[in-house]
C-alpha cells in the first residue's frame, strides 16, 4: 500500500484549513495545517510533504514572503511544490506569487475538485 | 478554540498538546461551572473572569525548578554556543540573559547546564544574568535557597556538588555559583529597563510574553531583538511560537528546540 | 570558574529628543531610523513625520518598529497612515498593516463601518479580518449588515469566518439569506453552514 501523499495547507482562515481538509483527506491526502509562514517554516524541517497550498494574506508573515525565504534556504524543503492561493486577482499578483517562487496559482474560491486535481497533479498520483 | 488561544496568546497546540488542553479545558469547565464546552469558550472569548489568564496559569507548569525544559539546554551547547562562537565579531565573552528568572532556578541552570555539559566552558567566559519584574522573586534568587520540589529533576551527584544542605529539606546554591549569576529588575516591556544590559548572545523568555496583550507583546519582542546580538538566539516556551507575536526573527529548527534568531546582516552564520 | 559577573552596562537609558527622532527617521543608518522609530512612541509631536517616513520606509523590522510606535499612537492620524498600506501591492505591507491595525480597534472601531464599506473589495475583505478583535456583540452587527448586500464571494467568506468564531444569534437568519444568495458557491456554502453550527451551538447571551 502506498503512503499517502502529505499536503500542508498554509492559511490563517480556519473555515479554508477546514474545506480543504474535507477536500483532500478522502481524495485520500494527509492534511496538514499551519496558520502562517512562521509556524509553516517552525514545523516543515521534521516532516516529509508533498505540496504547499499556500495563503497569501497571513498575520505576521505573507504567504509570499514566506516562500521567499523557503526557496532562498539550503535545505531539502526549498523545491517543494507551492500552490499559491489568493482572492487577489490581477496579472501583478500572480507575477509577484511567481517571482516569489510559486508554481502555480488558484484564485479563491477554488473548488473541491480543482483542489484534488491539483494536488494529484503536484503530487504526482496517478488520475482517477 | 486551539485558534483563538493561539491568536490571543500566541499559544500553540499541536496534536501532542491536545491531551492536555483536554484536560485542562475540563477542569476548567468544573471549575467555572460551564455546563458545556460551548459555554466555556464563550466565557473563554470573552474573558470573563480573567478566564484567560485563569486558563494559561492552568495550563502552564507555574512551578519552576531545575533543569526544567533541559532540551533547550541541551540545544545550548549541542547547537547554539557553538554557533555563536563560530560567528566572531567577538569583542565580549558569551552573554545569556534569563527573563523572567523567577527565583532562580532558570539562571542557575544554565550555569550548571554548561559546567556539567559544555566542554569548551573553560574555555570561555560566561556572563549569565537573570531578570524579573518581581523583586521579591529576585532577592529570593540572589539568596538561592530551594525546597525538595524544585531540585526533583537533579541527580543526587548533581545537588551534592551544587548545593549545601539547610534544615528543613532546603538547599542553597554554592557561593561560588550565587556569585557567578547577575539579577536585575527589568521590566520586558520598558526599554529604559531592558537597554543598560546591552546585547546578549542568547536569551531564554520563556511562559511570560503569553501573559502580555497583543501590543505589549509586540513591544516586548523589538525590546528583545535590541537585546540580541546579531545571530544571536531566543528561546520561547515549549508551547509558545513566534508565530503570533512577531516577524522580527528567523526560525531556526534544531534537534532539540525550535529557537528564533536575530538576523546577521553580515551574512550567514554557518548554518545548513 | 568561567562564569563571571560583570556590573550593569554604563549606558543611562537618554531619553531621545523630537529633534533626534526626525533626524533619526531620515539617517541611511537602519540601526538609526529602527532606535528613532521606536523612540518616536513617546513623542506625540513626532507623529506627523513618522507617518510621513512609513510608505517610503524598505526595511521590514524598521516598517515594524514605526508601526508598533503608531499603534501605540492609537490615534486617527496614524490609523489613516497605517490604512494607506492596506492598500498597497506588495502582501508584506498588508500583512504587516493590518497587524498594526489589529492592536489599535478598540480605539479605531468606529473607522470600522466605513471600512467594511469601501469600494475596494479587496479592503473590505481584511476590514472582515480586524472586526475579529472587537467583541461578538458589536462584530456581529457590523458583519451582518454587510453580508445582506455584499456582491463579492470572497467578502462573504470573509466576513463567515469571522461570524463563525465570534458571531451571535442574530446573524442565523442573515447567513441563511446569503447561502441562498448564492447557491453556485461551494466554499461559502460549506462555510455558512458551519458558521451556522457553531454559533447555534453557543449559549444565546455568555453570563460574567
Amino acid at each position: 500500500m502506498a503512503t499517502p501523499k502529505t499536503v500542508m495547507v498554509i492559511e490563517d482562515a480556519s473555515l479554508v484549513r477546514l474545506y480543504c481538509r474535507s477536500a483532500l483527506e478522502p481524495a485520500g491526502f494527509r492534511v496538514l495545517e499551519a496558520l502562517n509562514g512562521i509556524e509553516a517554516l517552525e514545523k516543515l524541517p521534521g516532516l516529509a510533504v508533498d505540496l504547499l497550498i499556500v495563503d497569501v494574506n497571513m498575520p505576521q508573515m505573507d504567504g509570499l514572503s514566506f516562500l521567499r525565504k523557503l526557496r532562498q534556504s539550503a535545505s531539502s524543503i526549498a523545491a517543494l511544490p507551492a500552490l499559491v492561493t489568493s482572492t487577489e486577482s490581477r496579472e501583478a499578483d500572480f507575477a509577484a506569487a511567481r517571482a516569489a517562487g510559486a508554481n502555480y496559482y488558484l484564485v479563491k474560491p477554488v473548488a473541491r475538485e480543482q483542489l484534488v486535481l491539483f494536488a494529484a497533479m503536484f503530487c504526482g498520483v496517478p488520475p482517477q | 478554540m486551539c485558534d483563538f488561544l493561539y491568536r490571543r496568546t500566541g499559544m500553540v497546540f499541536n496534536e501532542t498538546k491536545r491531551y492536555y488542553v483536554a484536560r485542562r479545558v475540563s477542569e476548567r469547565m468544573t471549575a467555572t461551572g460551564s455546563g458545556s464546552f460551548t459555554s466555556y469558550f464563550a466565557r473563554l472569548r470573552t474573558d470573563a473572569g480573567n478566564e484567560i489568564e485563569l486558563f494559561i496559569n492552568a495550563f502552564t507548569v507555574n512551578e519552576t525548578y531545575f533543569y526544567r525544559e533541559d532540551h533547550q539546554l541541551h540545544c545550548l551547547t549541542a547547537n547554539l554556543l557553538a554557533e555563536r562562537l563560530r560567528a566572531g565579531h567577538r569583542s565580549t565573552g558569551l552573554r545569556i540573559w534569563c527573563a523572567p528568572c523567577s527565583t532562580g532556578e532558570e539562571p542557575y541552570s544554565v550555569a550548571m547546564w554548561l559546567l556539567e555539559n559544555w566542554p569548551a566552558v573553560d574555555e570561555h567566559e560566561i556572563e549569565i544574568l537573570g531578570s524579573d519584574i518581581d523583586t521579591v522573586a529576585l532577592q529570593a534568587s540572589a539568596q538561592g535557597i530551594f525546597g525538595k520540589r524544585a531540585l526533583m529533576r537533579l541527580s543526587e551527584p548533581l545537588v551534592g556538588k551544587y548545593f549545601v544542605p539547610l534544615q528543613n529539606e532546603r538547599w542553597q546554591i554554592i557561593e561560588e555559583l550565587r556569585q557567578s549569576v547577575r539579577f536585575s529588575q527589568v521590566n520586558l516591556i520598558d526599554p529604559a529597563t531592558t537597554r543598560p544590559h546591552g546585547q546578549f548572545d542568547v536569551i531564554f523568555c520563556r511562559n511570560v510574553l503569553i501573559y502580555f496583550d497583543d501590543a505589549s507583546r509586540r513591544v516586548a519582542a523589538e525590546n528583545l531583538f535590541e537585546n540580541l546580538l546579531p545571530g544571536g538566539f531566543i528561546c520561547l516556551g515549549h508551547s509558545e511560537s513566534m508565530s503570533r507575536i512577531s516577524p522580527l526573527f528567523d526560525v531556526r529548527r534544531f534537534d532539540d528546540a525550535i529557537v528564533y534568531q536575530r538576523p546577521d546582516p553580515r551574512g550567514t552564520y554557518g548554518h545548513a | 570558574m568561567p562564569l563571571v559577573r560583570k556590573s550593569a552596562g554604563a549606558q543611562p537609558a537618554t531619553t531621545a529628543t523630537a529633534a533626534a527622532v526626525l533626524e533619526g527617521l531620515a539617517s541611511s543608518s537602519e540601526d538609526i531610523r529602527w532606535a528613532a522609530a521606536r523612540a518616536a512612541a513617546d513623542l506625540p509631536e513626532c507623529a506627523p513625520a513618522l507617518a510621513a517616513a512609513l510608505p517610503a520606509e524598505s526595511a521590514p523590522r524598521v516598517r515594524t518598529a514605526m508601526l508598533t510606535s503608531l499603534a501605540r499612537r492609537g490615534d486617527a492620524r496614524s490609523a489613516a497612515a497605517i490604512l494607506s498600506l492596506l492598500r498597497s501591492d506588495d502582501a508584506s505591507l498588508r500583512v504587516a498593516a493590518l497587524d498594526a491595525l489589529r492592536l489599535m480597534i478598540h480605539g479605531t472601531a468606529e473607522l470600522l463601518p466605513a471600512l467594511l464599506g469601501d469600494r475596494d473589495p479587496d479592503i473590505r475583505i481584511l476590514s472582515c479580518e480586524l472586526a475579529r478583535a472587537l467583541p461578538g456583540e458589536t462584530a456581529t452587527p457590523l458583519l451582518c449588515q454587510l453580508l445582506r448586500h455584499e456582491p463579492e464571494v470572497n467578502v462573504c467568506a470573509a466576513a463567515v469566518e469571522v461570524l463563525a468564531e465570534a458571531g451571535q444569534r442574530e446573524a442565523l437568519p442573515v447567513l441563511a439569506q446569503c447561502a441562498a444568495r448564492f447557491p453556485d458557491e461551494p466554499f461559502l456554502c460549506f462555510a455558512i453552514q458551519v458558521a451556522a453550527e457553531r454559533i447555534s451551538s453557543r449559549p444565546p447571551h455568555p453570563r460574567v
